[in-house]
């Protein structure tokens, strides 16, 4: 920072702390995790639910054609920005692999950066971070939790929390709940296990650790069941939500027989003591790489008439999932885009993997493809007209294994043979889709937003954002970016303005209403 | 390019072998035992050690951190990207001249994001890749994951012919006499298979009308919600926006779309050895 910003930075810090309802910087409490207010976004799903449904409504349908940019910040890196931005005080922070940005949500000027690059690791993106209090917690690809002083980016402490050196790494978001950091694994290239870790969010102390698989080299059992992504909280029921990841070797079955549990699972676990409460398998015996790791979005409302405290999943494996979240017992199971894998459905409600689809030496035709009916990026509830809105991915391709491919890591190959995208509405309590909204060839890579005032946010394949109509998908404002929108989309409140954050590339875009009078 | 002279000079030299034995198949599996009979012991790369120790493992260190997800730790193939040591771009690159174009401007049809790496890294990332790819050939056969023309052999032509001129309606598009002649010759395993599922470079057609009436047509060169984009028949790229115009597309690799969920495993195989037959 130049003397002459650092002079603006300066009297700019004066004028936010005078102007009113603007308090000095206190960083996260366990209020503002269990009921974020308007002007905080301070987890990766802005809540613990993982609705990404905003109550904001000063943007609305009628008025959205008028939104404008209020600011655009550069990374000036290749890495896209995959994170979804915690707003803290005014101040948004976010992430690619290696780097952090402090940056002012209203003017989008540069607190700090943080920059510490690693070599061991796969550097394939970053979702984000977490907060607590004035600390950030950040996961380096070679797989160490950083926390940091929000206020500066200094380090406070650093510790690992996988072995890099085995194959695992680390991208997720952490999860910060009462005195826990939980934080997930990455990996898929080694017959490892994944887990979840609960970590000290004063000392960085393992507190007690929950193992997806068996330890590698159990006889007959799986490995894998990776936590790529960051999970759910019911503060009422005191359960963490977790999706598991694919079980390794990820193409070839025949050295885990059987279901392999929690591999693609959504597991319910204590998060004081790391205690498994049920499980839920979305894909026994996986084949095909489809981890289950796709947000477990918390519901409250009526299903066939009846109140209940639901979890939804759009998982990468074509069905969209409703769960009893109390006890894990499946409300609804069906699929939302092609699928051809499955016999059906079982009594449980799980798919029931067909053995003739599995990969082959002379290739068997899959809907969807490797990369799932969604992935990664968030879907969005809207709770105003009960959807359950996703970027789909219709999608085929020709899944290939053989015995010469082995049995350790990948095991086989696939490829890719026609896709699209899709933004699908999917009526939670039959599954059928409501409306559709076509994204373009290939497909689409941002996540979803919903807000009471009835408008979606996201993006399409070509790198436009889009605004649509929450009751019938169509198009009320756009914008195009010029690069891929990786990310998904948040939304936050300051000074009676609202804002909409999107990413593309590595540009972070803040859209708000042009000036009122 | 940092690489010294005589790095160059192999370089090109490995360029000539692979040249020489042409599309990484079965077909060329011979290549590497000739190698070991040259005097290559069994228990290393069994080809020439072509780059210095350093550069691949920096190259490998790279590769790790930027395209193992999608490629593949060894560069055989992971999730989403292709087998890079089958690659024929690979086959073909000198020092990185073409690996460096890819890694810089990406590949944006396909969802590769570009690096902006130096001249020496992508030196590094080549020797890494190139030194891969020499392993891969030294296993040989099956040796490692992918997809060999011989593992596409177990349809049956007859029913495949049956296949193309009846359930599967190719015949309303396709001859084997016209655009598919010689197919077999100019494509050959996997890739004739992923040719023959979708079509993936086949152009579409669209005729815009203008307000004031005029009709333009050309080659559908981009279409997204708010913009349809054509080459002319001049050769001039030309967009409008999609609510200033009408447009008519014909895309007739669709026909492959509506196909997915129809086609049986058999019914793939099967077409696959008929058009293996038309050389």
């Amino acid at each position: 920072m130049n003397s002459r910003n650092a002079f603006l930075f300066g009297i700019s810090v004066l004028l936010a702390l005078a102007s009113p309802g603007v308090l000095l910087a206190q960083g996260v409490d366990e209020q503002m995790l269990l009921h974020p207010p308007a002007d905080s976004w301070p987890s990766y799903h802005g809540d613990y639910s993982g609705r990404r449904h905003s109550t904001l409504t000063q943007i609305t349908p009628q008025n959205v054609k008028n939104l404008a940019l209020a600011w655009a910040f550069q990374t000036e890196q290749t890495a896209l920005i995959k994170s979804s931005p915690l707003l803290v005080d005014g101040i948004v922070y976010f992430t690619v692999p290696d780097n952090i940005w402090a940056v002012d949500a209203r003017s989008g000027h540069q607190l700090w950066h943080y920059n510490a690059p690693t070599t061991q690791g796969e550097h394939i993106g970053n979702r984000g971070l977490a907060m607590y209090k004035g600390y950030l917690f950040f996961l380096a690809p070679n797989a160490h939790l950083v926390s940091l002083n929000a206020k500066d980016g200094s380090v406070r402490w650093k510790v690992q929390v996988a072995d890099v050196t085995k194959g695992y790494w680390t991208s997720m978001a952490p999860l910060v709940v009462g005195k826990h950091v939980l934080i997930g694994v990455s990996g898929d290239f080694d017959n490892l296990s994944g887990y979840i870790r609960s970590i000290d969010r004063e000392t960085g102390a393992t507190q007690w650790q929950w193992d997806s698989t068996p330890p590698a080299g159990t006889p007959n059992q799986t490995t894998g069941g990776m936590t790529w992504m960051t999970g759910t909280y019911d503060p009422d029921l005191d359960l963490v939500y977790w999706g598991t990841g694919n079980p390794t070797p990820v193409l070839k079955g025949s050295t885990r027989p059987g279901d392999d549990p929690y591999t693609c699972s959504i597991v319910a676990l204590n998060p004081n003591t790391g205690k498994l409460a049920w499980a839920f398998q979305v894909s026994p015996h996986d084949t095909h790489d489809w981890d289950a790791v796709e947000t477990p979005v918390l519901v409250d409302a009526d299903f066939h008439g009846e109140p209940k405290k639901m979890l939804m999943q759009s998982s990468r494996n074509g069905y969209f999932f409703v769960l009893d979240r109390t006890n894990g017992k499946s409300l609804l199971t069906v699929p939302y885009g092609p699928v051809n894998w499955s016999l059906g459905v079982d009594r449980q409600g799980r798919p029931i993997p067909n053995p003739a689809k599995e990969p082959a030496p002379d290739g068997r035709l899959i809907a969807p493809d490797e990369g799932g009916l969604t992935n990664y990026r968030s879907p969005s509830f809207d709770t105003k007209n009960g959807l359950f809105i996703v970027d789909a991915h219709p999608s085929w391709s020709i899944y290939f294994a053989k015995p010469a491919d082995g049995v350790y890591g990948w095991s086989g190959a696939d490829y890719d043979v026609w896709g699209k995208g899709v933004i699908d509405a999917i009526d939670y309590q039959t599954g059928k889709i409501r409306w559709s909204h076509e994204l373009g060839p290939g497909g689409a890579g941002s996540g979803v937003l919903t807000t009471d005032s009835g408008l979606t946010f996201t993006g399409d394949a070509m790198g436009n954002f889009l605004a649509l109509d929450s009751s019938n998908g169509k198009t009320l404002w756009h914008a195009g970016s010029g690069s891929s929108i990786v990310s998904s989309p948040t939304t936050y409140e300051l000074d009676g303005r609202q804002y909409v954050l999107m990413s593309s590339g590595g540009v972070m875009f803040a859209w708000d209403l042009p000036e009122r009078e | 390019m940092n690489l010294s002279r005589s790095t160059l000079y192999r370089s090109a030299l490995l360029a000539g072998i692979f040249l020489a034995s042409g599309a990484v198949s079965a077909a060329q599996a011979a290549k590497p035992k000739a190698q070991a009979a040259a005097g290559v012991k069994q228990d290393v790369p069994a080809a020439p050690k072509l780059y210095p120790p350093d550069l691949v493992r920096k190259g490998g260190a790279l590769f790790r951190q930027d395209c193992s997800f999608c490629h593949g730790r060894d560069a055989g193939g992971g999730e989403t990207g292709p087998d890079l040591t089958r690659s024929e771009l690979v086959t073909h690159d000198v020092g990185g001249d073409k690996i460096g174009q890819v890694v810089r401007n990406g590949r944006p049809d396909k969802g590769m994001p570009r690096f902006d790496r130096s001249d020496e890294q992508i030196a590094s990332l080549a020797a890494f890749i190139h030194t891969q790819q020499n392993r891969a050939q030294a296993r040989g056969v099956g040796g490692r994951k992918g997809v060999d023309a011989a593992d596409l052999q177990t349809g049956n032509a007859e029913a495949g012919k049956k296949y193309f001129e009846g359930a599967g309606g190719c015949a309303s598009c396709h001859s084997p006499s016209g655009d598919l002649a010689g197919i077999a010759s100019r494509l050959k395993g996997l890739m004739l298979e992923e040719q023959m599922l979708y079509p993936e470079h086949a152009k579409s057609k669209v005729a815009v009308t203008l307000a004031s009436g005029q009709t333009i047509t050309g080659t559908l060169a981009y279409l997204d919600e708010f913009t349809v984009g054509l080459v002319d028949s001049a050769g001039w790229y030309r967009s409008w926006g999609t609510s200033d115009v009408k447009f008519k597309i014909d895309a007739p690799a669709n026909a492959h779309v509506e196909l997915f969920p129809k086609y049986t495993d058999d019914d793939i195989h099967n077409l696959m050895a008929y058009l293996q037959t038309l050389r």
